[in-house]
């Protein structure tokens, strides 16, 4: 867990984001099936039980995700976070998982500890994991072979890293949104919602 | 010492008591003598005095010779005993020296015992070390004797248990090599079963396959027989059929003429019934026509009235406007006159517009000439009154100058009348001319002051004419605005409603560029919703070993593989259909020449693994076999061969010939037999004796072994 200085750092929320994220995207993966329910493993954070992968690929992918994540996040050049699902035998993009993250500039320059409780802080994201579960009962079942992949909006003038690349943004055709919960450090803003291609237009 | 100054001192007393004695008669002398003068006395006092003084002088004298003798006497003595003290101190010294002397060579002797002593000392320790050192190395070896006495008794004592473990293992390998023994024999009748079991599968493989090709040909020929019931059945049916038809012929001949004959009617029937729908069709038109003419009856007699009610407003207009008119050429006579009235009353309008503006224009010259005039005249009035102030300050100078000559005249006269003695001409000229520069300082002064004074009458002359100016603009603005307002009035109505539209115009084009916008912002919110971005704030980034790119590799690599199966698949399944008709045997083939499953693969690789077993088996048990027979031969002197099933062979270490070779055969009962042989004919006696007599089999083999052992050592 992040450290129990009172008051939130630039550093600590950005860690504290980025662990949101790792937890989030696991839970998105177990609860859609797009990986088989026993490769992952049952772990407590946030005082509730999540699902950790155990595919050492996977596991790799998404510690390497992260970590830039981490940095960017410090250095508050991200503005959103998206997990889209395709399908593999349509190369279709069946549903986009989208974080967007504001992050207050401010407290870049002043390194003053920001005063909310971590407590709260993990509420909010305790809540809107919760909320994340719930809405698989409506969500359209995912029926064929499906893979995701993780795309970071950025600042235009961001240098690109060596194992990163451009892509389109992979909009859904005819979609609904759905808007779901945010939660936010004081630093950082993260707010939340899932579209999904419309049942009838498949 | 002390005595003696004593004695010096009682000696100086005395003599100067003797002295004062004497004197005291000389003194009474003196007295006696009779009444000298003063001077004399005085004399005689002071002479005393210095010869007291004399006499003390002498005794101090004295006194300090005795002292000095004195002193002398105890140096003298001191220094006596001084010596004294010396001599006895460098005695002592002397003394002391001896014994410092002696010291130093006792201690001198005592350090080189010291020396000695320690040197002693040190050999003791070097000797103790020693000693030590040897103690230890005896105690090492001890111990090293020990430890070797220890480490050997612990060897004979793993000796002795690796004695009787190998007596153990001995006998267990005594027992292995029996039960092996009886294994490999087990194994052997094993072999010989399967390999009858072999046989007859192989035999029955074969009846199979023959009965497996019989059954198919008679499969195939059932198939035939079948596909001609089938034939059959079908040309049954087909007969029947053809029976039913040709009873229903005789029926169908009469059908054919009524039907005939029905034709004949129809057909002319049917040319009635064109004939009356072409005469319906006309009737249709026509009543289309009646109807369309019905409308437009309907229609035209609306618009009669409508123009009747027209007419009579028309014809009315006359009555109701009260002019004479019974006709439109009345209302056009009338309309012609209107308008010539409205163009010559917009004439007179635009001539009264025209002269109004001329003379506001001219009013506006004649105001402005108004100003200009009253800016002269206000000039004027300042000119007449710098002028008047003018000549006031000229009045004021004459006063001034007048006021001043006739005080120069008083000075003049009061200087006139002061001139008496001295002629002060100078002087006075000299005081005119000073009081003519004062009076021309006074004057330039007051000219100075005058010239400002006049420039600030100008300067507030001209302020007052601008007053008076902006004061005029004002009043005709204010006239302007009121004309303004009034000529508003009826010259920018137009104006103004032409505004009031041009406003309600851009009302409505601004309504509507606003819910443009917000259908847009609608628009963009969606579109961020859905994922857009701003191409010039944001990029969009992803790893480029993502989890889907993978995927769809790995899906490439499996659909292109699949592909590759399938079109190898169609060119063997096109090779086979070549080749021939399609049999069993063929298909045997393809089976064969498919890739291997899974399942084939496992039952190879079990195979290989079980032949692999039976090999090494077969090689271990070969390797025993043939240690057992050496032992066998070296330790009994007999090599046993098994010739037949149940007839054994022993040959001899001794024999004389290779061929020498005993017989033996094994009953069905399970004894041992011998057989005849050349050399068995030789041992006719031990044959009777162990084996007929003894019946040891054993002992009679031991019996030829000697035998032959015998003959071999004494030949």
């Amino acid at each position: 867990m992040t450290s129990t200085l009172k008051g939130i750092t630039l550093k600590g929320s950005a860690e504290m984001v980025a662990e949101f994220f790792s937890f989030g995207i696991n839970s998105i993966l177990y609860q859609r099936g797009i990986y088989p329910p026993e490769s992952f493993s049952r772990v407590t954070h946030y005082d509730m039980s999540l699902q950790l992968t155990t595919d050492s690929k996977l596991k790799n992918y998404l510690s390497d995700v992260v970590s830039q994540l981490k940095e960017w996040l410090f250095e508050c050049t991200v503005q959103r976070l998206v997990l889209v699902i395709t399908c593999l035998e349509t190369n279709e993009v069946l549903e986009r998982w989208q974080f967007d993250i504001e992050c207050d500039k401010s407290a870049k320059e002043s390194s003053v500890p920001r005063e909310k409780s971590l407590k709260t802080i993990q509420d909010e994201i305790r809540s809107v994991i919760r909320q994340v579960t719930a809405t698989v009962t409506f969500l359209p079942l995912l029926e064929t072979p499906c893979a995701f992949d993780l795309l970071v909006y950025t600042d235009k003038d961001l240098v690109v890293p060596e194992k990163w690349e451009e892509s389109g943004p992979q909009i859904i055709s005819q979609s609904e949104e759905v808007p779901l919960r945010s939660f936010t450090t004081s630093i950082h803003k993260v707010s939340s919602m899932v579209a999904y291609k419309r049942a009838d237009s498949v | 010492m002390d005595l003696d100054d004593d004695t010096a001192v009682l000696t100086t007393l005395k003599s100067f008591n003797s002295f004062i004695s004497q004197s005291e008669p000389a003194r009474a002398s003196i007295l006696t003598a009779g009444p000298p003068t003063l001077q004399g006395q005085y004399k005689r006092s002071l002479e005393l005095l210095e010869a007291a003084e004399k006499f003390e002088s002498k005794t101090r004298f004295l006194q300090l010779d005795q002292e000095k003798k004195q002193m002398e006497l105890s140096h003298k003595k001191a220094r006596v005993e001084l010596e004294k003290v010396a001599s006895d101190s460098t005695r002592e010294l002397e003394h002391e020296l001896d014994r410092s002397q002696e010291l130093h060579w006792r201690i001198k002797r005592f350090e080189e015992s010291e020396a000695e002593a320690r040197r002693n000392l040190k050999e003791q320790q070097d000797h103790q070390r020693s000693l030590k050192k040897t103690l230890d190395n005896l105690n090492k070896r001890l111990e090293e004797r020990e430890g070797r006495i220890s480490t050997a008794n612990q060897t004979i004592s793993c000796l002795q248990d690796e004695i009787r473990e190998l007596k153990l293992k001995l006998q267990g390998m005594d027992s292995t090599i029996s039960s092996q023994g009886l294994e490999k024999e087990e194994l052997q009748d094993k072999l010989l079963l399967q390999q009858r079991k072999y046989q007859e599968l192989a035999q029955l493989c074969q009846s199979l396959q023959a009965a497996q090709s019989t059954c198919s040909e008679h499969v195939f020929k059932i198939k035939e027989l079948e596909r001609r019931l089938v034939l059959q059945e079908q040309d049954m049916s087909i007969v029947k059929t053809v029976k039913s038809e040709a009873a229903k012929v005789p029926e169908l001949e009469k059908e054919l003429k009524r039907l005939r004959e029905e034709n004949a009617f129809l057909r002319e029937s049917r040319e009635n019934c064109s004939l009356l729908k072409e005469e319906a069709q006309g009737l249709r038109r026509k009543l289309e026509r009646a109807d369309k003419t019905k409308e437009e009856l309907l229609t035209l007699e609306l618009d009669k009235e409508k123009l009747v009610a027209k007419l009579k407003a028309w014809e009315n207009l006359g009555q109701s406007t009260g002019l004479s008119i019974k006709s439109p050429e009345d209302l056009f006579r009338e309309v012609i006159q209107i308008q010539q009235r409205e163009i010559t009353l917009k004439e007179q309008n635009y001539a009264l517009n025209s002269r109004l503006r001329g003379m506001e224009r001219s009013q506006a010259e004649l105001q402005s000439e108004a100003c200009k005039q009253r800016a002269c005249t206000v000039e004027e009035q300042r000119r007449r009154e710098a002028q008047d102030s003018l000549l006031r300050r000229l009045q004021r100078r004459l006063l001034l100058l007048t006021k001043e000559r006739d005080g120069m005249r008083g000075i003049l006269e009061s200087y006139d009348s002061e001139l008496g003695a001295t002629e002060y001409t100078p002087q006075l000229s000299r005081r005119v001319k000073e009081a003519e520069d004062l009076l021309q300082k006074t004057q330039s002064h007051n000219a100075e002051m005058e010239a400002q004074l006049t420039k600030a009458q100008e300067e507030s002359g001209t302020f007052r004419l601008q007053l008076h100016t902006v004061e005029q603009e004002l009043e005709e603005l204010k006239r302007k605005q009121a004309t303004a307002t009034e000529s508003r009035s009826t010259v920018s109505n137009e104006e103004v409603s032409i505004l009031r539209q041009k406003i309600e115009d851009l009302e409505v084009e601004r309504q509507r560029l606003e819910q443009r916008n917000s259908e847009l912002e609608m628009q963009l919110e969606k579109g961020t919703l859905q994922g857009d971005f701003d191409q010039a704030k944001t990029k969009l980034l992803h790893f480029k070993m993502n989890p889907t790119a993978v995927a769809k590799q790995e899906r490439q690599q499996e659909v292109d593989s699949l592909r590759e199966e399938v079109t190898r698949l169609r060119e063997l399944l096109r090779s086979m259909q070549e080749s021939g008709a399609p049999d069993e045997g063929s298909v045997l083939g393809l089976s064969l020449s498919l890739p291997p499953s899974k399942e084939v693969l496992e039952l190879r690789k079990q195979m290989e693994s079980s032949e692999l077993k039976n090999q090494r088996l077969k090689e271990v048990f070969q390797k025993k076999i043939q240690e057992f027979r050496t032992v066998c031969y070296v330790l009994t002197g007999y090599q046993i061969d098994i010739t037949t099933a149940n007839q054994y062979r022993l040959t001899s270490v001794y024999a004389e010939h290779m061929e020498d070779s005993l017989l033996f055969k094994k009953g069905s009962n399970g004894s041992m037999q011998l057989m005849e042989t050349e050399f068995s004919k030789t041992l006719g006696e031990m044959v009777s004796l162990h084996l007929h007599h003894q019946k040891s089999i054993p002992a009679f083999l031991s019996a030829v072994t000697l035998d032959l052992f015998s003959k071999q050592t004494m030949v």
